[in-house]
């Protein structure tokens, strides 16, 4: 009923004293007093020289220095040597997958797809699995949805192999648990143009850096999910096994992993999902396929890397689709196997084998190509992109010159801008214990601690400027996110029709690489922070809008018909009932749509955001490693304090990920 | 039945094994002399150009050639592991030289490839004749509100470039006292948005810019004059320090090859010709067009200018 008492206490109707009493009021007289120390003070109180710590960069571009001459010694020691094994047992790995493809040839490859999918997971998900294949050839990249297939598989693969075993551990012992847990934070916080430059020096470069990297990012929901199942798993049943003599092993494998079967299945499907969305990274190292089609288009030929952009897509949503068809079908709680059906399944297998190895003799016999290249639509399809492209380009449309160029500098004059004023001119100690004050009225003491200890090291770094910067961009992002993600979150769970349209263009925003569907916008809003601000609204809003739209979704039928008795409108049950019981659900979206934006604050950097984005793309590419380091620190510890600090009173401890 | 169905799947993942591992053995091996050469193609239509002139011209010789497309910087551990043998375009990476090719030796120059760079602050040509005084920086002084934009508030507005590039705008405004707001767009493709969005408005934008660069066959643009070299000046604001010893127009860089010194050591027939290789600014602009302005297959861009230019492609192959 926690959820029930939290809900009352938003309702102003139950509150005894008048807002300005309250919470709310205290977080007012604190904005307050930083408004004010601002026009009093501005300008005065940079972060202090004295508590900056200067030297730590120099020592880190020392140590990559180091790193990279004894790697690349005529002889380098045993521990090079490991990662070089691991490297080539990768790039082998993914070379193998590649050629298997190739030897197939683009027929063998479509059916045997298809029919793995058409075996294990049903019609429509196979029909979903085709139409992928066919998509490919028609945009005229199957050989590089053929390479980027096989450096998915490989690194899924291999997450899995590592995040599986990690998160039945995790979700075995609390203990361990907890140690993991800030390690998976920063994995998936920090910005992986911070690490390129290490992985590549250990791994080089190649599928086996492009491998690793996809890892770093990709075996935390491996890791999470797993975890989440196995402590999902009823303890009494687990205590009735242990009761009847099974050891912890026997626990684990009969009772444990095949209850938590669905979780299990879950996190394959999110460690695809996450994996699919570093293609672009991967890209930069040498990981061959779709992720360099779309960096070097966009340099060159922007149509290009919108086709390439739609294959990720495409790939991404068929994966997703199919691997959730034959999680479904293949549940032994759902079906029941008579002998004669097992025999009928056993027939259907070899059927498909058969259909399979057919396809690749004839691919042979006709001289199919090792990759589809005989016909495509490209050139047709290239006509009418390049046509929206020019449309979009032209200042002289209608749709700049009356509406989206007057917001974006209406979103630049009116929000970004003076809030990025306000928080670098503020004095800093203001800021600071402003930003502490809120943070210990929306959660508490130690969450406050925590907060405060993290802004401090944000300045320790010398990075107190651009994080300041960068956190008012998150903030404007953030709200528009709440907003957007609110207003499509409730419609959906109030219209079936919305819901329908609303999930694949979710699925499209959530993996369609950033840089891609940033070009228009930075076109039709040209001015600088604005695309940045965009992008982390699109790829944030998917998240915010499924939590409130299952949190509403999830409020008992009872308290919406015990309203509707009482003669309530659908707006009262709305605004009474819902919002309020889906409470939890939207604060969880509010603090996940936070985190999402941190993790656009890069590709921010690469169009016109600044700050501490721009600070670890140069890192990179200027081989400033030290710099790329420490603004990710500072990404990393902003990151932390506000996930804490939004994570509320009510949802203490109870953190999920979705 | 679980034991059934996974023997099912084992049994065709066997036999997809076998399959390619007859492949793999039968495979049949490059005949030609000079086996595979690694190039590597960096975003810009410039490194392309030259990447596929030099694959036309490796394999009219016998060669294979495979490109990889790995970051400026990341790509030197690719040229010392030998898992990339040339980058043709490279524009002075000094840090890079001083650890990969003077200490670590696991590198090697290549020498110039032909192509002189160079950077500088660039406004459109219509913007120069109706302000013939912007000729020079001088001119800028006093009139910079004209290049007033949303973000630079009552500041004039000076775009960045990529932040991969060497620069020192920030610097140089500073050190030059005039009244600019350095705005970073980001990465190249999003500055050329954004300054090529004003250009069609005929509006007035002053950017960081350089040469040879195929845009500018399509936009007319004018270089401002900044104030003469003089010794001991900077061109790269990495380095930090005083603001003073940055102002000055920036140097032209001389584009290099870099090699990986197994290539360059392993006597390929591939390697004199690169290194032999080198052509002029024009050249360059052609091939890039061809292949970002018009579109045209890379790989036919490279085959049509060597077709057309036999006598510099003789030079290169040594005949």
């Amino acid at each position: 009923m926690a959820v029930a008492g939290a809900a009352a206490q938003s309702l102003p109707s139950s509150l005894p004293a008048p807002w300005w009493r309250g919470r709310p009021g205290a977080a007012v007289l604190v904005v307050a007093g930083m408004l004010l120390s601002y026009f009093g003070w501005k300008h005065h109180w940079a972060w202090p020289a004295a508590l900056e710590w200067n030297s730590f960069s120099p020592h880190l571009d020392r140590f990559q220095a180091w790193l990279s001459n004894n790697r690349n010694l005529p002889h380098p020691n045993i521990a090079f040597r490991i990662f070089n094994g691991f490297a080539n047992f990768l790039d082998d790995l993914v070379s193998w997958l590649t050629r298997l493809f190739y030897y197939l040839k683009w027929s063998g490859t479509t059916a045997l797809g298809t029919l793995v999918v058409l075996r294990f997971g049903g019609r429509k998900a196979a029909l979903g699995t085709l139409a992928a294949f066919a998509s490919f050839a028609t945009l005229g990249l199957w050989d590089n949805s053929v390479q980027t297939f096989a450096l998915m598989f490989a690194a899924v693969g291999m997450s899995l192999a590592v995040g599986m075993p990690l998160g039945v551990l995790a979700g075995r012992s609390a203990t361990f648990n907890r140690a993991i847990t800030p390690i998976l934070d920063a994995m998936q916080i920090v910005p992986a143009f911070a690490y390129l430059m290490p992985v590549v020096i250990l791994f080089s470069v190649g599928p086996g850096a492009a491998v690793v990297t996809t890892m770093i990012y990709a075996v935390p929901p491996a890791i999470r999910i797993t975890a989440l199942g196995i402590r999902g798993v009823a303890p009494n049943t687990v205590e009735a096994a242990t009761a009847l003599g099974a050891t912890r092993w026997q626990v684990l494998s009969k009772v444990q992993l095949p209850l938590a079967r669905r979780m299990l299945l879950l996190s394959v499907n999110q460690t695809i999902l996450f994996a699919l969305s570093m293609v672009v990274i991967a890209g930069l190292i040498g990981g061959t396929g779709l992720g360099d089609a779309v960096t070097n288009g966009l340099y060159t030929d922007p149509a290009f890397a919108i086709f390439a952009g739609a294959a990720i897509v495409i790939m991404a949503i068929a994966l997703d689709r199919a691997t959730e068809a034959m999680a479904n079908r293949t549940d032994p709680a759902q079906r029941h196997l008579t002998a004669h059906k097992a025999h009928v399944l056993r027939a259907y297998t070899a059927a498909c084998a058969l259909v399979v190895v057919a396809a690749v003799v004839l691919g042979h016999v006709f001289g199919a190509g090792t990759v589809w290249s005989r016909w495509t639509a490209q050139d047709w399809l290239r006509t009418y992109v390049q046509r929206a492209l020019d449309y979009i380009q032209n200042p002289g449309t209608f749709l700049f010159r009356n509406l989206t160029n007057p917001t974006g500098n209406f979103l630049v004059q009116h929000g970004i801008q003076p809030l990025r004023t306000f928080f670098i001119e503020t004095p800093w100690p203001a800021t600071f214990a402003g930003l502490v004050l809120i943070a210990f009225l929306l959660s508490g003491l130690r969450r406050a601690a925590i907060a405060a200890a993290m802004l401090f090291i944000v300045g320790l770094v010398g990075e107190w400027a651009n994080a300041m910067d960068t956190f008012s961009q998150v903030l404007v992002a953030t709200v528009l996110t709440v907003i957007v993600g609110l207003a499509i979150g409730v419609w959906a769970a109030e219209s079936r029709t919305v819901s329908r349209v609303v999930r694949p263009v979710n699925d499209v925003l959530q993996t369609l690489p950033q840089l891609v569907y940033i070009i228009p916008f930075i076109y039709l809003m040209p001015v600088s922070g604005v695309p940045g601000v965009v992008a982390s609204v699109l790829y944030a809003s998917p998240v915010m809008i499924r939590l409130v739209q299952r949190g509403i979704e999830d409020v008992s039928p009872e308290s919406v018909e015990a309203a509707t008795s009482f003669g309530a409108t659908r707006a009262q049950v709305l605004l009474k009932v819902k919002i309020p019981l889906a409470r939890d659900a939207i604060m969880l979206g509010v603090n996940q749509a936070i985190i999402m934006v941190l993790a656009v604050v890069v590709i921010g950097g690469l169009v016109g955001s600044g700050a501490l984005g721009y600070e670890v793309a140069q890192g990179l590419q200027r081989n400033a490693f030290g710099q790329g380091v420490i603004a990710s620190i500072a990404i990393l510890a902003l990151g932390i304090a506000l996930d804490r600090v939004t994570q509320g009173r009510g949802a203490a401890g109870a953190r999920s990920e979705s | 039945m679980r034991g059934r169905k996974l023997a099912a799947v084992a049994g065709v993942l066997a036999v997809g094994a076998a399959a390619v591992l007859v492949v793999g053995s039968a495979g049949a091996r490059s005949k030609a002399s000079c086996g595979t050469v690694t190039l590597n193609e960096q975003a810009w239509a410039g490194s392309t150009a030259n990447t596929y002139v030099a694959k036309a011209v490796l394999e009219g010789m016998g060669c294979k050639v495979k490109i990889t497309q790995i970051a400026e910087i990341p790509v030197y551990q690719a040229l010392a592991n030998g898992k990339t043998d040339a980058v043709l375009e490279d524009w002075q990476h000094v840090d890079q030289y001083k650890q990969y090719i003077s200490k670590q030796h696991t590198v090697v120059a290549g020498g110039p490839n032909g192509v002189v760079g160079h950077i500088g602050w660039y406004i459109p040509t219509y913007l120069m004749k109706a302000h013939p005084e912007f000729a020079t920086w001088k001119g800028l002084k006093g009139k910079e509100s004209l290049f007033k934009s949303p973000e630079s508030g009552s500041q004039g507005m000076f775009l960045g470039g990529d932040p991969s590039y060497v620069q020192k705008d920030a610097q140089l405004i500073q050190a030059l006292g005039l009244n600019f707001k350095f705005v970073s767009v980001g990465a190249e493709p999003a500055q050329v948005a954004r300054w090529s969005q004003l250009y069609k408005q005929k509006k007035a934008v002053i950017f960081y810019w350089y040469t040879p660069q195929y845009l500018n066959t399509e936009y007319q643009l004018s270089e401002v004059k900044l104030p003469p070299r003089f010794k001991g000046c900077q061109d790269d604001a990495k380095s930090g320090g005083n603001v003073k010893q940055y102002k000055c127009a920036y140097d032209n860089t001389i584009i290099e090859k870099v090699f990986s010194k197994k290539f360059a050591g392993g006597g390929s027939p591939a390697y004199p010709v690169l290194k032999r290789f080198s052509w002029s600014n024009q050249d360059q602009e052609i091939v890039a067009k061809w292949i970002a302005g018009d579109h045209m297959n890379p790989d036919k861009a490279g085959k049509k200018w060597v077709a057309a230019n036999k006598a510099k492609v003789n030079k290169w192959l040594g005949k």
